[in-house]
């Protein structure tokens, strides 16, 4: 029945937000439909076709709304035209009547809503909070945990952000194609946001983290289907899913961090790898490569090695160049470093990692001098290799992370420096 | 002779109005749109419902928010005519912003043209869009700023731009504070940011989409910050 509800919550809200212009008409009648069928369906049995149902208890909810609400005449008739569209009936039908389509004949809005949460105009996160919200039904105090902020903050965000949209008149719609190459980055920036947070050890509650990468492959899924034209939507869902494959493997059961190297690979999840192969086919096939696929096929080269040192290093390092090309960031820079040192040795690493510190753009990033003192510990240097390690443990802001580079740094120590 | 009077006020202005400031506003407008002075006027929704619009090498950058962040943000505006700099600011000093929170006075160049447009037309939102410099922005790529007129001309010609101006700069604006007879008139603007006023105009659009585009094609979203914001109408709160 969770599952249920997950799917359908985005699409009833979307469908009803379109009707009725009113984002928290739309969620008080979503959430009616919901503990409706709560007590309905363990008396009655789960219906047939359960989206239908609730689509329908929540959009009769909506029109008995507005009938009582004062001047909303025209918008109860087209909800009444829409009804009589979907059943066939009038809109006094019970839930269970004939509908022809598991989403109640209603057009798939979620698209709308998507764009219309992740709009620029609104700050990055209440994109993100109003994303959760209005489309996987996240509720406000699950959204503030997962983002440690209080609870009553987290409500004011979106409270503001709902305010914006209808003051500033943001639009309820999907840009015209013209605007779409601009916009469609936005969207999927703010998905990969919430997966990250998700998959980011930084801090917080290991369920609600887990439940964000799943509603972030969700939203990628939907978003994949929605705009099949759009390669990168594709990407995004594949990259995500590869991560994901890997989420069981990549923490200790105390709680440590596990490299890649390190991964127990019977532990990654098979079914997320092959649907993330799928998708990353599928969005090559239209021969318009970007960051999210480049990305997702350097996952995809880690996903296919059944050992780290049977990965195809030369292939990712040159992914990884493709990508700074693309992007020129400085942590893709980093990232081609650690590819490199892999394919052609540590010393290449090393080469290519003091151009990049000569540039300065990643001071005081922890994975900087991480990666330093790994290359320097693969080169037998152990003194300078200790020093790099204590430099990115006073760097790295948390619990996994800087066990895993305290652990290395005694490690080192017990060596003898080799000189 | 016109003026912009640009009222300004904290966060929680609202919940300060009363019903001597609500009489006192009543009777400023009566007063002004009777004598003739009053040319254009409305109140602004405030700037959490701003955004702000630059274009970079070439990319549109839209974030969430005003101008510049400032203790006393941008409420709501008057166009009026007067004879003189001194008329203007005893107008000023008349008005309960300048109690609330305080009016800043500043001349258009060239003495201004605008004239009053009723509305908005139905389905459609008002936006003051305020053009603004923006100190990270090298000088010199000020002074190769392209000439605004084709903006003008193409924004009118679509119904879009319905009246602006560009302002005379903020070290020659004078703001108001306080209630007469004890109020107190500084020179400068409103607040002291790096980022300033330069212009004004009033737009007039189907949606926020439809102004980000109007306000991103403007010179100045290359050369400085252009902020739009809905007006607010009264009969809505």
């Amino acid at each position: 029945m969770a599952d249920v509800f997950r799917q359908e919550w985005g699409r009833i809200n979307a469908a009803l937000i379109h009707q009725t212009g009113d984002w928290d008409l739309a969620e008080e009648c979503a959430q009616d439909a919901f503990a409706q069928a709560l007590r309905r369906w363990p008396r009655d049995g789960v219906p047939d076709r359960p989206g239908a149902w609730l689509m329908t208890v929540a959009r009769n909810g909506a029109i008995d709304r507005l009938r009582r609400g004062r001047s909303y005449r025209a918008k109860v008739e087209e909800l009444a035209v829409m009804a009589t569209r979907e059943t066939g009936t009038s809109n006094d039908a019970e839930p269970d009547a004939d509908v022809d389509a598991d989403d109640g004949g209603v057009p798939d809005e979620r698209l709308r809503l998507i764009f219309t949460c992740c709009h620029p105009a609104l700050a990055i996160e209440a994109r993100v909070a109003l994303t959760l919200r209005t489309l996987t039904g996240l509720s406000t105090a699950e959204i503030a945990r997962a983002f440690l902020v209080p609870e009553a903050t987290m409500a004011k965000r979106l409270v503001r952000a709902k305010h914006k949209i209808a003051h500033a008149r943001i639009p309820y719609r999907v840009p015209p194609a013209g605007a779409l190459p601009q916009r469609v980055p936005g969207v999927l920036a703010v998905l990969y946001l919430v997966f990250n947070e998700g998959y980011s050890a930084s801090a917080g509650d290991e369920l609600i983290r887990r439940d964000l990468c799943d509603r972030a492959v969700a939203l990628a899924q939907v978003l994949a289907e929605l705009l099949p034209e759009e390669p990168e939507a594709k990407g995004l869902l594949a990259l995500m899913l590869f991560h994901r494959a890997r989420q069981a493997a990549r923490v200790n059961d105390s709680g440590d961090l596990v490299t890649l190297e390190d991964q127990d690979r019977t532990r990654w999840e098979q079914a997320d790898i092959a649907l993330g192969r799928r998708h990353l086919e599928d969005a090559f096939a239209a021969r318009r490569p970007g960051q999210y696929q480049i990305q997702a096929a350097i996952a995809g080269c880690h996903a296919a090695a059944p050992t780290a040192q049977a990965t195809d290093w030369p292939r990712i390092a040159r992914l990884y160049q493709l990508l700074a090309d693309m992007t020129g960031s400085p942590v893709i820079e980093l990232n081609r470093a650690v590819a490199v040192a892999m394919a052609d040795g540590p010393a290449a690493g090393l080469a290519l990692l003091q151009r990049l510190e000569a540039g300065g753009a990643l001071a005081g990033y922890y994975l900087l001098a991480a990666t330093r003192a790994d290359f320097l510990r693969r080169l037998g240097r152990n003194d300078e290799a200790a020093s790099a390690y204590e430099e990115a443990a006073v760097l790295a802001g948390t619990g996994p992370e800087r066990r895993f580079l305290n652990a290395r740094l005694a490690e080192v120590r017990s060596l003898d420096s080799g000189c | 002779m016109q003026y912009m009077l640009i009222h300004a006020g904290a966060p929680d202005l609202d919940e300060a109005w009363n019903d001597e400031a609500w009489a006192a506003l009543g009777a400023w407008l009566d007063e002004a749109i009777g004598s003739g002075v009053s040319i254009e006027s409305s109140p602004l929704r405030m700037d959490a419902d701003a955004t702000t619009v630059k274009v970079r090498d070439g990319q549109l950058i839209v974030t969430d928010g005003p101008y510049a962040e400032t203790k006393e943000q941008v409420a709501g505006y008057d166009v009026i005519e007067c004879a003189s700099a001194e008329e203007a600011v005893r107008w000023a000093r008349g008005h309960p912003h300048a109690w609330m929170g305080s009016v800043e006075v500043r001349a258009l160049v060239g003495g201004g043209s605008v004239a009053h447009q009723p509305g908005p037309a139905a389905g459609k939102t008002r936006y003051m869009m305020l053009v603004c410099t923006d100190p990270a922005v090298e000088p010199g790529e000020l002074a190769r700023v392209e000439p605004v007129e084709p903006w003008v001309a193409e924004m009118s010609s679509r119904g879009i731009r319905l009246f602006g101006s560009e302002l005379e700069p903020s070290g020659s604006a004078r703001t108001v504070r306080g209630k007469d007879p004890g109020a107190i008139v500084t020179d400068g603007p409103f607040a002291e940011t790096k980022e300033q006023i330069a212009g004004f105009d009033v737009l007039e659009c189907a949606d926020l989409d439809e102004a980000i585009e109007v306000a991103a094609k403007h010179p100045m979203a290359r050369a400085g910050l252009v902020e739009v914001r809905p007006f607010r109408s009264l009969e809505e709160d």
